[in-house]
């Protein structure tokens, strides 16, 4: 028997109204108006000039660049520091839950708030660190006010953050090993870089592509940290610009809506292909 | 005779090293905002201030309303984890319990419409916004996130578990679905519901980009705009920033420690899944 109670789209109501004016909607309309050239309130069509006006800026370019090797130096160093400590808390230490608790607080906290602390911490005359960098007879960088350094400098503040979340999941991902495993391997004596080569990482394969996707993705919509760490703007002589700076510039400052919502759209498209790619990736896994 | 295990060791002596890096700024901050001016850019640097200057937070209410921005946060990140939580309730309510046609047509809109950054559609949302005059309102502020697709995907994995013959003794004892939301589901599932609530309310919180386009009323600013606006203003005056970045954090620093068990673990169960 088949039943079809129409009841039911009066409790999903609300959540189908809100997804098509504030998710549906939104994404055709940037699309269209990838299209379109002129002030919000003046818009025309104007063919493919915004995407052509796209890929002859070198600002956009320089965003894409910051924004590509942002995502390809702070994700893997990010991850590699996140599997060490996740498996040390996991596999060598009491207080599992403390060190957990510790190391998850920057998820929760504002980047805002925090970014003032890291332009504090950073700065080149009085910071900390370039205090405890000098004392330790190493080079003391200008981070904050040196245009060759910013990109540096959010990666830096990117790593830090990213740690957060990677280890509660990894955590999370490590509890979930069948614990016989690690029985087995132990009455063949095997040590435990054996035990962490051969049973945990292809273990935690699933998790980490999970996490690579996740961290990437992340990556490619930096923003706040950013903001926070230049004050409101993208580095000196907007040396740290990044590709929703770009989009938030053409679209608020400049006042080319146009453009934006066309950097948009390649953003939007390359946050699909990566997805695109993880999707392969897992089936490929799965298979094995 | 216990021999010392130096893996152990040195794993402690690892973690201990990356814990200080990731609460120091923490403490730095709260130290800051209670250190005078000449302290702040002091060389070598002071960590622990000579006196405290509980002054600075007076001088930071002086300066900028943060009294408002607080009240208007609390206002936003409430109204959008209240209502975003009654509709995820309702509709994962019905994509759990409920048959009908189209239900795998919605399901799979709503799955792929996760995978959308929502800086991708920001932008066009403001422009909704703009044209229906709600720009610095509460209403503007809140309307793009009162349902999320994102928590009813995650009531639903937690409704799932509970078994359907629940619902259907339910039915046959005569009960509605209203009082089987309300009498069975929502006291069955407090927990998940509690967890997505504490999320919600914290990344509302936290919430940046979107204030910051829909505002430009002093009055109506949120915290972390608030917060960076006067770090602008203040110039080069750190310990006011650093007390004001305090005053941001700490109420979400408080609730994180009180929850720490439910929130960690909300996390991590959303996003196996997610």
């Amino acid at each position: 028997m088949k039943t079809n109670q129409k009841k039911a789209w009066l409790f999903l109501a609300p959540t189908i109204i809100f997804v098509t004016f504030f998710s549906i909607y939104p994404i055709l309309r940037a699309f269209v108006m990838s299209f379109q050239s002129g002030s919000l309130i003046n818009l025309s069509w104007s063919g493919l000039s915004n995407y052509q006006y796209l890929f002859k800026d070198p600002e956009f370019w320089l965003a894409i660049k910051n924004t590509a090797l942002y995502a390809l130096i702070s994700v893997p160093i990010g991850l590699a520091i996140s599997i060490l400590l996740a498996w040390i808390i996991f596999s060598k230490v009491k207080h599992k839950s403390f060190f957990e608790t510790t190391f998850f607080m920057p998820y929760v906290t504002s980047t805002i708030a925090i970014g003032i602390v890291f332009r504090y911490i950073f700065n080149g005359d009085y910071g900390l660190l370039n205090f405890v960098l000098r004392c330790l007879h190493l080079p003391a960088p200008i981070w904050i006010d040196d245009p060759s350094m910013s990109l540096t400098t959010i990666i830096i503040f990117g790593i830090w953050t990213s740690l957060a979340f990677n280890i509660v999941i990894l955590m999370g991902a490590l509890r979930n090993i069948d614990p016989n495993f690690y029985t087995v391997a132990d009455m063949y004596g095997a040590s435990g870089a054996e035990k962490f080569w051969r049973i945990t990482m292809p273990e935690l394969i699933p998790t980490l592509a999970f996490l690579l996707t996740m961290n990437i993705i992340g990556a490619f919509k930096v923003y706040t940290s950013v903001y926070a760490l230049f004050n409101g703007q993208a580095g000196v002589g907007n040396s740290g610009t990044t590709a929703v700076f770009y989009i938030y510039n053409k679209f608020q400052i400049v006042g080319t809506p146009g453009v934006a919502m066309a950097a948009t759209v390649v953003l939007f498209l390359i946050i699909l292909f990566i997805t695109f790619l993880q999707r392969k990736m897992m089936k490929k896994i799965g298979e094995n | 005779m216990k021999r010392i295990r130096w893996g152990v060791v040195l794993g402690y002596i690892i973690l201990v090293i990356f814990a200080i890096i990731t609460v120091f700024p923490f403490i730095y901050m709260i130290l800051g905002g209670l250190m005078s001016f000449q302290e702040t850019t002091s060389i070598p640097p002071t960590i622990i201030p000579k006196h405290f200057e509980w002054g600075n937070y007076a001088k930071v209410f002086a300066q900028a309303p943060f009294a408002r921005y607080f009240f208007n946060t609390f206002v936003t990140a409430s109204i959008t984890t209240i209502v975003s939580l009654f509709n995820s309730l309702l509709g994962a309510f019905a994509m759990v319990n409920l048959q009908f046609k189209g239900k795998r047509f919605i399901q799979i809109i709503l799955l792929s419409l996760l995978m959308v950054p929502g800086e991708a559609i920001i932008f066009t949302n403001y422009n909704t916004i703009a044209r229906m005059g709600l720009l610095n309102t509460y209403i503007g502020l809140v309307l793009p996130f009162l349902t999320s697709i994102f928590y009813m995907y995650y009531l639903q994995s937690y409704f799932g578990s509970i078994s359907s013959t629940i619902y259907k003794a339910a039915m046959i004892d005569g009960a509605s679905d209203w009082e089987y939301i309300w009498k069975i589901l929502v006291p069955m599932s407090k927990g998940g519901l509690f967890t997505v609530g504490l999320l919600s309310f914290i990344s509302g919180w936290n919430s940046f980009l979107w204030p910051l386009l829909v505002t430009n009323e002093d009055s109506m600013r949120l915290l972390n705009n608030g917060l960076s606006a006067f770090a602008s203003d203040a110039g080069s005056e750190t310990q006011l920033q650093l007390a004001a970045a305090t005053l941001t954090v700490l109420p979400i620093l408080i609730l994180y420690l009180i929850f720490r068990k439910q929130i960690i673990r909300g996390v991590v169960r959303n996003d196996l899944k997610g």
